[in-house]
């Protein structure tokens, strides 16, 4: 039915039957939106080559990653920065052979590439805080420029909390206030802040579905989940709050990779201006890693190398192990129940709108179940590093391990404290 | 339920049913009425799946693991983006991405369908998993022809032609092959809500001018038998679960209790012996949740049809009516699909010649046209019919022919003014 012609020869003659015979293979957990833009930018710039897109969450790529022949995966693109660390120690990667001119290589306290650059960040993600502008409006305040302001009485009960037990990027968001207010300070402004908190179990399209339908003022996510919401038309902003943090991409070339020009051509091409200028996308919105870029971004895109040159980006990365911690003290502490922290710090703010002094209630409910010398003790976080969770599915605390019998303590601990606190409250008849 | 959860879930209720969104997120919004959290909670991990991208076996992500070994795309949304509708590539050197290539041998399999290719089966699958070969590429090169309206403006109009280049599997001898593009996925559980009785009473109902329309019969694989066809581009799925557990196995590899076998032909043997993520890789609880998802999606409400209402008189004056039926009875309530789902020779312009069911090379299942006016925002550069051919509305108007000729040379006549009502008209659906 369909008949040969002349155009066949010249499809026959055209670059495009130059193509190399075998895709480039992208291991990535990015979402289909954001790879279909760059596979078809990237094959339009570079007709000889093309791409083959798979996909698995961070911790799935990991294993797969580290097989003899690495799934036959040409190049690793993922905001995972622990996997590019493990794969390097691994010697998993080759050298990059790119050109890395124009990219700095730290912004704030946050590397963009290794020392050997076997492995080269591409784009940034900020944390920080979605806001429905209307609802604050109505409520009369401006909106949180920091940490701190969400403690406005204003927001209590209006502010979605991404659930540390059950949403990926969530565990930054609690390093993040611990590193900039010091272990105590930052503790106690998470027991607050999850205390007059609605805690969400899904992902940042929901935290972002909270803040735009207005349930919620202020929802704490990533810029390029609400910067989604936005380009669809919903009426929500981003803000990055002073004391901000950056989840770096890295981009990196296997050892075991047989299309090594395609997948450098690549590599360049998500490094180039043409690239980094694609990351603003509506369905994108990633802050880009080559700052000579963001002079051609819309008026208004958040620059983090000018806020970083004003100490805006301190927050060092932390272990996976330090992320698994400070999520199980959250969880043991203060997630579980969380309706009995709500009502608590509930009666605390009805208490002292009363004039009460109630610094000894608050000493009950902020001070966490360990120091911060405990907390980076080798041996406890070497605990949480052989905890063999997958992804979100996190193992119940048992007391047939040690780990477990720890967690059950700061469970005790919290009960303990709540019950005291609830005890004085009591007592004055709060 | 916590409570917590319980709130999160109503507040998204309350976002997702705002009604009346021509924003980007128009054709994803839940159907009225999604109120209980149970059934809320359903829709959106069905969106999930839906949005999923599928994993090489073996993977700690069990439930999402199993892609391929051959497949299209490694999610649904990817040919379906945003819902809506895929794309055409631009010229021969682009790859298919959102479109994709039926084929079958002339004849009919057991149960009258099309006969797959024994190399090739009945799709052609670009991709791989690593160590898998990829069946070979696909390329759509463009034959311009002018055409000119009644008032004296011309236009061209663009004709697919297919080749084939690095073919895995030996050569594919005389074959029918199908180009589709993905088509919008909004208002299906609608449609499905349409009985059999009415889709033959709607076939035997007597037309103007020379109009017929058919139901295709095709193979329930769940119920072992002949039914009424009513989804995909000829009618030739009886539902919409097995129109999604086929798309799952035909386009990304997964198998699900519908499609057992792994889509793997005889003298594929890296295909055979890759490893499979399951037995089936989506489970019935699944495959319910991706139903449950497309079935409550609500096709967007029209924008201000008051102003249209020229244009609308003239869509029906033509003739377009007789088979993009403005109104339509799905069980209790009467809808506004803009189709009749039943098969129409649409002549040799638009003809693929690969027969489906009863589908003959020339017949297609009228298209619904509910969301058609918010395609040019939510997936711009789409393009319209089968497999994208048409740049613009009006050049889709204009490839109708067979049953629909009159119709269509009544639009080609058409005074600019008037041409235009009946576009606007278009564009508030």
């Amino acid at each position: 039915m369909f008949r040969c012609k002349a155009w066949l020869l010249a499809l026959a003659l055209s670059p495009a039957s130059l193509l190399a015979a075998e895709p480039v293979v992208v291991l990535t957990s990015y979402p289909e939106e954001m790879m279909s833009r760059f596979e078809e930018a990237f094959e339009q710039a570079n007709p000889d080559y093309r791409l083959q897109i798979l996909w698995r969450q961070g911790f799935d790529a990991l294993p797969f990653l580290r097989q003899a022949d690495q799934g036959g995966v040409d190049l690793y693109w993922a905001p995972s920065p622990g996997n590019f660390a493990r794969l390097a120690r691994d010697g998993g990667w080759q050298p990059l052979g790119v050109d890395l001119q124009g990219l700095p290589p730290r912004i704030g306290d946050t590397p963009l590439r290794d020392a050997q650059a076997r492995y080269q960040a591409t784009e940034l993600a900020g944390y920080g805080f979605a806001i429905h502008p209307p609802s604050l409006a109505e409520l009369g305040m401006d909106a949180p420029k920091d940490w701190t302001d969400l403690l406005d009485p204003r927001l209590r009960g209006r502010i979605a909390l991404p659930d540390p037990a059950r949403v990926g990027f969530a565990p930054v968001l609690l390093d993040i206030v611990l590193q900039a207010y010091g272990w105590e300070r930052g503790w106690a402004l998470w027991s607050e802040i999850a205390g007059q908190s609605r805690l969400v179990s899904r992902g940042g399209t929901l935290v972002s579905d909270e803040v735009a339908s207005g349930r919620a003022a202020v929802g704490l996510s990533i810029d390029f989940f609400v910067a989604s919401a936005v380009s669809n038309g919903q009426p929500v902003d981003f803000v990055y709050p002073v004391h901000g943090g950056l989840n770096p991409a890295h981009i990196a070339i296997t050892r075991t990779a047989k299309q090594v020009d395609g997948a450098r051509a690549f590599v360049r091409f998500v490094l180039s201006d043409a690239g980094q200028r694609l990351l603003a996308d509506p369905d994108i919105r990633k802050l880009p890693v080559r700052p000579g870029v963001y002079a051609e971004l819309p008026a208004g895109y958040h620059d983090p190398f000018a806020a970083a040159r004003k100490g805006g980006y301190a927050y060092k990365a932390a272990s996976r192990e330090r992320l698994a911690l400070v999520t199980s003290l959250f969880v043991q502490w203060l997630g579980q129940p969380h309706e009995r922290l709500v009502a608590l710090w509930a009666r605390v703010h009805a208490g002292e709108a009363m004039g009460r002094d109630l610094q000894a209630v608050r000493a009950y409910l902020g001070v966490p179940p360990i120091s911060a010398g405990q907390a980076a003790s080798a041996d406890l976080l070497q605990l949480f590093g052989e905890r063999q969770d997958s992804g979100m599915q996190h193992q119940p605390a048992s007391d047939q391990d040690e780990l477990g019998r720890r967690e059950i303590a700061w469970q005790f601990h919290s009960a303990t404290r709540h019950a005291e606190a609830a005890r004085l409250l009591d007592e004055m008849g709060l | 339920m916590k409570h917590a959860a319980r709130v999160v879930l109503l507040a998204a209720l309350a976002l997702v049913c705002a009604s009346a969104r021509a924003d980007r997120e128009a054709f994803s919004q839940p159907l009225p009425g999604l109120d209980d959290e149970a059934r809320l909670e359903r829709f959106f991990k069905g969106r999930g799946l839906f949005r999923q991208a599928w994993v090489i076996a073996p993977s700690q992500d069990e439930a999402v693991d199993g892609l391929g070994p051959l497949y299209n795309r490694i999610t649904c949304i990817a040919c379906h983006p945003k819902n809506g509708r895929g794309q055409a590539p631009a010229d021969e050197h682009a790859p298919l991405r959102t479109l994709l290539v039926r084929l079958s041998l002339p004849g009919q399999d057991a149960h009258g369908g099309p006969r797959p290719h024994p190399a090739y089966g009945d799709q052609l699958n670009e991709l791989g998993i690593p160590g898998v070969r990829g069946e070979g590429r696909a390329r759509i090169h463009w034959e311009e022809r002018p055409v000119q309206l009644a008032d004296g403006e011309t236009l061209s109009l663009r004709q697919p032609r297919l080749s084939f280049s690095e073919l895995g599997y030996g050569p594919l001898g005389d074959i029918r092959t199908s180009v589709r593009v993905g088509t919008p996925v909004f208002g299906l559980g609608l449609l499905e809500a349409v009985s059999a009785e009415e889709l033959q009473r709607m076939a035997d109902e007597p037309k103007a001018d020379g109009v017929r329309g058919r139901v295709n019969q095709v193979w329930s694989v769940e119920r072992q038998r002949l039914e009424p066809g009513r989804f995909g581009l000829k009618a030739n799925q009886p539902d919409l679960q097995q129109q999604i557990a086929s798309a799952l196995h035909g386009d990304l590899g997964i198998t699900s209790p519908l499609y057992p076998q792994e889509n793997c032909a005889p003298q594929q043997r890296e295909c055979q012996k890759a490893r499979n993520g399951g037995t089936p890789e989506v489970d019935g609880m699944q495959l319910m949740e991706l139903h449950f998802y497309l079935s409550q999606l609500a096709p967007p409400p029209r924008r201000a049809p008051d102003r249209v209402q020229r244009g609308e008189a003239l869509f029906a004056a033509t003739g377009c009516a007789a088979c993009h039926r403005p109104q339509v009875q799905a069980g209790a309530q009467v809808i506004a699909p803009y189709t009749d789902l039943l098969l129409h020779d649409m002549g040799d312009g638009l003809a693929d010649g690969r027969e489906d069911y009863l589908a003959s090379g020339n017949e297609w299942r009228t298209s619904p046209l509910w969301g058609l006016g918010l395609i040019e925002q939510i997936n711009p550069g789409a393009g319209y019919l089968h497999d994208g051919r048409a740049r613009s509305l009006v050049e889709a108007v204009l490839w109708h022919g067979g049953e629909a000729a009159l119709a269509r040379d009544r639009f080609r006549a058409l005074a600019k003014p008037d041409r235009e009502a009946l576009l606007a008209f278009l564009r508030s659906l």
